[in-house]
């Protein structure tokens, strides 16, 4: 138990007084070595490590300390607060506040108890079952990679770093969290007309549906602040999916001399500098931009050396995973858990790359860990998801997609996918009533 | 069915003569008759066989779904504001009429 | 309450539901939802459709004109395509659409839906989305009040499987 130990090992210096006088001299931080350690190990409880405190991370964290009151959990995550990319494109026009987006991580962490290190993942070596960071090592019985994704600059720029770099800087995607979030507001808030250029990454990719809800968000304030800009949503499938109808509407409706979707733009070339897009449905040029290349799963999975390969042997980007029970095909320690996840099924490819999917995989994942560290049977689950997506400012309407999954006779998992096009004031509130949950769960 | 109806309309306040258009989508398995489970047993049909939009009580637009009607179903239709009332809509199925929603339609002054 | 972690997914489903955020209430459960098959099987020619309109058209030759039916070029989820009928002639009081049939000639049932209006409507525009089993033409006919049908058709190429049917 976590808790006994802390205190068995803080219970000598506090007895006399030491640590808290400071009479005795302590040994100064030392550089870290290939050898440093993060954590040491206490007792005999199973140890597992959680790469990445997002939605997926801190999901899997919480419900593992139901399963498993003696493990021993640690999380480790980069950034210092949480914060929601679910509802940040409502935060655009001030829907929701910051405070609404940003979490205590702390609490949770007291609250469920598991170890939260604020640190960088720089390398995982299976073969010894440890973790390097930017803290020092750490090594694990169950590994859970949740990670998200990685923004695939080099699909477009190769190994020009200096491309990848400017276009980061300039035209952020903000599909990860970071100071990019902001920098795409305050871009909106202070752009004056002309054109901004949009590019979807090609499918699978973080949040499907979100792109075009950014749209809207973004052409709703142009709309209401008449300010001249024209929006080119430039897609690289055939039209708008999911909820294509509704988003369309939305679109041609609400904002016809504002957004234009674009279909079968594929990048091929991309001048940053020059602001100019060339892709396969034509060449553009922008003002702005919101740049979001490839998506790929995280740095950490490439690190563990468990990218998936297709029929030809090219890299896949995303996890090798085994799609019933969530670890990684060629190492059932390391369990990959939201959108670093690979294929699932022939019939529809991924789970969408939701935060919804995170939590709920994170829960299946939990449990199954739970199952064999009490050597019981592991019961394969399978996750739904729901998005909720706002398109009007006034009044506040939101359209809706749900995916639901089951087992087909050919043992293979079937979707099927729901969406609400009709865009109506109570489904936002049903979204406010989602991520309350969602917040409720795992950061409250 | 304990979930509401979605409707959107394109006015509440039209011009006399003015095209409304009404979307409405509403939960509902629409379950073909044709889907078996594991022992053989049909899952029995379970579909919206009517959807009728009145303004008041006068009957503007029948629906007669079949199973080919998607899960869920959403229907569009379009009417001319021909006086104020109240737009009516209602969903039957095998049970009867399971769902109802309104809007207030008022001609705007001229 | 919401979440409920050790919950078996049907109630979670359940109470998603009564929360208002999953759309699967009223649905069949997971455990029976597992292992589904279905026996629907698609026309193998025009038949049954043409029987079908012969009944609505009752003799009548359909006019090629005046209806507009609406697809996709391609129905990325045929689990439900969107379809729009429209006159593309004017209508009044005194000329109406009566009633309206659209076909999907391939389906295990080619009758997608019927449609009534009357001299209140003021217009015939509808749109919906259907279950496609494969490929294949889909037709509109209308009946006029002065007696007239009106005709449209269209094909549609459809992503295939997990039509749902």
């Amino acid at each position: 138990m976590i808790r006994r130990r802390s205190l068995l090992t803080a219970a000598p210096a506090v007895a006399l007084g030491m640590a808290l006088t400071g009479q005795r001299a302590v040994a100064a931080p030392a550089a870290l070595t290939s050898d440093s350690t993060l954590l040491p190990r206490g007792g005999k409880s199973p140890r597992i490590v959680i790469c990445g405190g997002g939605w997926g991370g801190l999901s899997s964290a919480r419900h593992l300390r139901d399963q498993l009151p003696d493990a021993e959990i640690i999380v480790l995550e980069r950034n210092p607060f949480f914060w929601s990319c679910p509802m940040s494109n409502k935060w655009l026009i001030d829907v929701v506040d910051t405070a609404f987006l940003t979490h205590d991580m702390m609490a949770p962490a007291i609250k469920y108890g598991y170890h939260l290190v604020q640190c960088e993942v720089t390398g995982i070596e299976r073969d010894k079952k440890i973790v390097r960071t930017s803290k020092g090592n750490v090594d694990y019985d169950f590994l859970i990679l949740a990670g998200g994704i990685r923004n695939a600059y080099d699909v477009w720029f190769g190994d020009d770093v200096a491309a990848a770099e400017y276009t980061r800087m300039h035209f952020p995607s903000a599909y990860i969290p970071s100071a990019e979030h902001l920098a795409l507001k305050n871009m909106m808030r202070n752009f004056k007309g002309g054109t901004i250029v949009m590019t979807l990454p090609p499918p699978p990719h973080r949040c499907p549906p979100s792109p075009y809800e950014r749209a809207c968000m973004l052409a709703w304030h142009f709309k209401v602040n008449r300010i001249p800009a024209k929006i080119l949503i430039l897609d690289p499938k055939p039209g708008v999916a999911p909820i294509g109808a509704g988003y369309r509407a939305a679109f041609d409706e609400l904002y016809p001399d504002i957004i234009t979707h674009v279909p079968n733009a594929r990048v091929k070339e991309l001048d940053p500098w020059n602001k100019r897009i060339m892709t396969e449905a034509g060449d553009f040029d922008f003002d702005e931009a919101i740049l979001m290349p490839t998506h790929q799963a995280a740095e950490m999975v490439y690190y563990a050396d468990l990218i998936g390969t297709d029929d030809k042997g090219n890299s896949t980007g995303w996890a090798d995973m085994d799609p019933r029970f969530y670890h990684a095909r060629s190492d059932d320690s390391v369990y990959i858990v939201g959108d670093s996840m690979g294929a699932i099924s022939p019939h529809f490819g991924h789970y969408p790359k939701s935060a919804h999917v995170a939590n709920y995989i994170a829960r299946i994942v939990a449990r199954n860990i739970g199952q064999r560290v009490r050597g019981q049977e592991v019961v394969a689950e399978l996750p739904d998801n729901l998005c909720y997506m706002l398109v009007n400012g006034d009044p506040l309407e939101a359209i809706s997609v749900e995916f639901t999954y089951e087992l087909g006779p050919d043992g293979l998992v079937h979707q099927t996918q729901i969406d609400i096009d009709v865009r109506t004031p109570d489904l936002l509130d049903e979204d406010f009533v989602w991520a309350n949950g969602m917040f409720n769960d795992f950061l409250l | 069915m304990s979930r509401p109806p979605r409707i959107w309309i394109s006015t509440e306040t039209p011009a006399r003569g003015e095209i409304v258009r009404v979307r409405a989508q509403i939960v509902h398995p629409m379950e073909t008759g044709f889907r078996t489970l594991a022992d053989g047993l049909a899952l029995p049909m379970d579909i919206v066989t009517r959807f009728r939009a009145f303004l008041d009580d006068d009957l503007l637009l029948e629906w007669l779904p079949e199973t080919a009607v998607s899960q869920n179903p959403y229907i569009e239709f379009t009417f001319a504001a021909l006086r104020s009332g109240a737009l009516r809509m209602v969903w039957t199925d095998a049970s009867g009429d399971f769902a109802e929603a309104s809007k207030t339609l008022t001609l705007a002054a001229a | 309450m919401t979440f409920c972690f050790d919950m078996e997914r049907r109630r979670l489903l359940t109470t998603a539901a009564a929360l208002g955020a999953g759309l699967a209430a009223g649905f069949l459960p997971l455990a029976a939802r597992a292992q589904i098959s279905s026996i629907a099987a698609p026309q193998p020619d025009d038949a049954e459709s043409d029987r079908i309109a012969a009944e609505f058209l009752q003799g009548a030759v359909p006019l090629p004109q005046g209806l507009a039916l609406d697809l996709p070029a391609l129905g990325d989820n045929p689990a439900a395509v969107p379809v729009r009928v429209h006159l593309t002639e004017p209508v009044d009081e005194a000329l109406f659409c009566q009633e309206l049939i659209v076909l999907a000639q391939r389906n295990p049932r080619p009758l997608i839906c019927r449609f009534r209006f009357t001299p209140l409507t003021g217009a015939a525009d509808v749109a919906l989305r259907v279950r496609l089993m494969q490929s294949m033409g889909l037709r509109a006919l209308a009946r006029m009040s002065d007696g007239r049908f009106l005709e449209a058709r269209a094909d549609i190429t459809v992503a295939a499987g997990g039509c749902g049917m």
